[in-house]
């Protein structure tokens, strides 16, 4: 008990540390994040909601509003722990001074899955926000869950970079793993389309972690959910955050342990 | 077997004291070892160089210390504890200067310096004055404000100096600490060594330099392929590996040398040139002569004579 509370509070430290780096650049770090979502929502939201009439009995701007909130904590996390910790890693070498303070591998995972949870559940919280001034909730009490969501989302997401980031054997690499596999799953996960009347998508889509964040973003956000379905894709979402973190984890122990 | 020449200080004989105790390390790196059954101790209060060529084991050795190489095989103990399963319960007292600097360069040098005082487990209000008398103690007060990044190599290398003494370590591990820097930063450095050894710290060291391992070590330890090929006093490996005076003539003249040396002498080359190994300065006096050749210098054996036995580095004329 004692280990783990040793543990998280050094964890903790880590949080710091790259929230002090971020804070630094604090401007050019928080645009990107937030002006995706702003522009996609004015493109296809505004852009294209006249001419394409309601989806499951949306208009299109709200259909895709909850979609912001999940690309946030997705490109959120994915860059951070992607981009973000191979820099980190292999030229700063920050873990190499790191890793002589009673700090371990563990608590540097543990620290950077903080970091993307508390990250994302801000940004997440923030677009969520603008979404509600602009009125396209539906269920506008949902703004309060959103930074959970966001942050529980991009656990899994990060795993996702963190699994990158020790696999690559250069930066560009990432551009791969963007193309075939972050790119594929922000595209098809139901954000711009419904899944419903596709039944093999509908299927394959399950394995992604992002799908089930999707899915949990669209029920507060519309207003349509049951207590059984919100836990279902909770657990889900846990289990997935568990098993990719544990995966994430073990190979960073081997990228930073020789 | 481990190669310590000299007794471990007074009152700490017993052999679990030891700060550092290393039986047989090894350590492959897929299929090419890096270490080869290093036996090496540290005592309490010790410094101890660690000499060897490039790719000698140094810094892998330095790694297996606090768990961030996992060594193949062997015993090693730091503070008691097996690194490869408490590496933490280590590094709480230790205090490490990697052989790259590794500091945040966006940070300037206070925040960088609070983040590792908050890592080493120092209190806000403890961490502050620590920090600000050990920039003093570095003559680097002056850079308190500055973006690491916009420091030169000196600075930023006494501000590793600082980092790894924020937690006030029992144990400090230094990797080839001076390289690059400029005399007075070395000289600087040597002094907080020094003064750190004072306060009954250990130290274990790596270096290039002879000069430095002869200035700052009790003992020595000269590794070449992973193994340590010899270890003692400085003046004990003098003794025992090169006695007597060397002699330094110019390239070419083996064969004149060779006919005018008694044969109990020692003929080998240092780089290009030829020298000779007698037991007294007088010898190679009388040898200049003998050969009709003026020596480039003539001066007593000195550490580096041994380190380039030892690792083979000094070609045998013979051969
Ligand atoms: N991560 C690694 N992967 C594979 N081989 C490695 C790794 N680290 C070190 N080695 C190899 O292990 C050997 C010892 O390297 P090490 O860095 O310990 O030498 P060193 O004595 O510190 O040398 P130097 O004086 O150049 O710093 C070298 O042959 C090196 O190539
Ligand atoms: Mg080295």
């Amino acid at each position: 008990m004692n280990e783990l509370l040793t543990s998280l509070r050094l964890a903790w430290h880590v949080v710091a540390r790259n929230w002090i780096v971020y804070r630094k650049d604090f401007l050019a770090n928080i645009s990107p994040t937030l002006a995706d979502p702003a522009l996609m929502m004015t493109a296809l939201g505004f852009g294209l909601s006249p001419f394409i009439g309601q989806i499951q009995g949306l208009s299109y701007a709200q259909y895709l509003a909850p979609g912001m909130i999940a690309t946030t904590a997705l490109f959120t996390a994915f860059f951070e722990c992607s981009y973000g910790f191979y820099v980190r890693m292999t030229f700063e070498s920050v873990f190499k001074a790191m890793l002589t303070t009673p700090i371990g591998v563990r608590e540097v995972v543990i620290g950077e899955f903080l970091w993307v949870f508390i990250r994302a559940g801000l940004m997440g919280g923030g677009v969520g926000l603008v979404l509600l001034v602009m009125g396209l909730l539906p269920n506008p009490w949902a703004v309060f869950v959103f930074p959970f969501i966001a942050g529980l989302l991009a656990v899994p997401c990060g795993a996702i970079g963190l699994l990158a980031a020790a696999k690559v054997r250069n930066i560009n690499q990432f551009q791969t793993v963007y193309s075939f596999i972050i790119a594929p799953i922000y595209f098809l996960s139901g954000i711009f389309f419904p899944l419903a009347d596709r039944p093999i998508l509908g299927v394959i889509v399950q394995i992604s972690p992002f799908y089930h964040g999707v899915k949990l973003l669209q029920m507060c956000a519309w207003g349509r959910w049951t207590v059984g379905e919100v836990l279902t894709q909770i657990v889900i979402l846990l289990a997935f955050s568990l098993v990719l973190g544990l995966w994430a984890s073990r190979k960073i122990q081997a990228k930073l342990t020789t | 077997m481990p190669l310590t020449n000299t007794a471990p200080p007074a009152g700490n004989a017993a052999a679990t004291d030891a700060v550092i105790r290393a039986r047989g390390v090894t350590k492959i790196f897929g299929g090419s070892p890096a270490l080869q059954g290093l036996d090496l101790e540290v005592h309490p209060g010790e410094c101890v160089g660690l000499l060897g060529p490039n790719g000698a084991g140094k810094s892998t050795f330095i790694g297996c210390l606090y768990g961030v190489v996992l060594r193949s095989g062997g015993d090693l103990e730091v503070f008691g504890f097996d690194p490869a399963a408490d590496s933490r319960s280590i590094k709480r007292r230790l205090g490490v200067v990697p052989q790259e600097n590794a500091l945040d360069e966006e940070l300037t040098v206070v925040e960088n310096m609070q983040l590792y005082a908050r890592f080493g487990g120092l209190g806000r209000d403890e961490a502050l004055p620590r920090i600000t008398e050990l920039l003093e103690h570095m003559s680097l007060d002056h850079k308190r404000d500055a973006t690491i990044r916009t420091l030169s190599g000196g600075m930023k290398r006494r501000l590793a100096f600082v980092r790894a003494l924020l937690s006030d370590p029992a144990l400090l591990i230094l990797d080839e600490p001076t390289t690059g820097l400029d005399p007075a930063v070395r000289h600087l450095l040597w002094e907080k060594v020094l003064s750190f050894r004072k306060a009954g710290k250990t130290v274990l060291v790596t270096t290039h330099y002879m000069h430095e391992a002869e200035l700052l070590c009790d003992r020595i330890v000269i590794l070449n392929r992973g193994t340590a090929v010899g270890a003692g006093t400085p003046k004990g490996l003098i003794d025992k590996e090169a006695p007597g005076y060397v002699g330094i003539f110019p390239a070419g003249s083996e064969g004149n040398l060779r006919a005018a040396m008694d044969p109990d002498w020692q003929l080998f080359h240092q780089g290009h040139q030829c020298c000779v190994r007698a037991p007294r300065i007088e010898d190679l006096i009388v040898l200049q002569q003998n050969a009709g050749l003026p020596a480039l210098q003539l001066r007593p054996s000195n550490l580096e004579d041994v380190y380039l036995k030892l690792t083979g580095m000094e070609l045998d004329a013979d051969e």
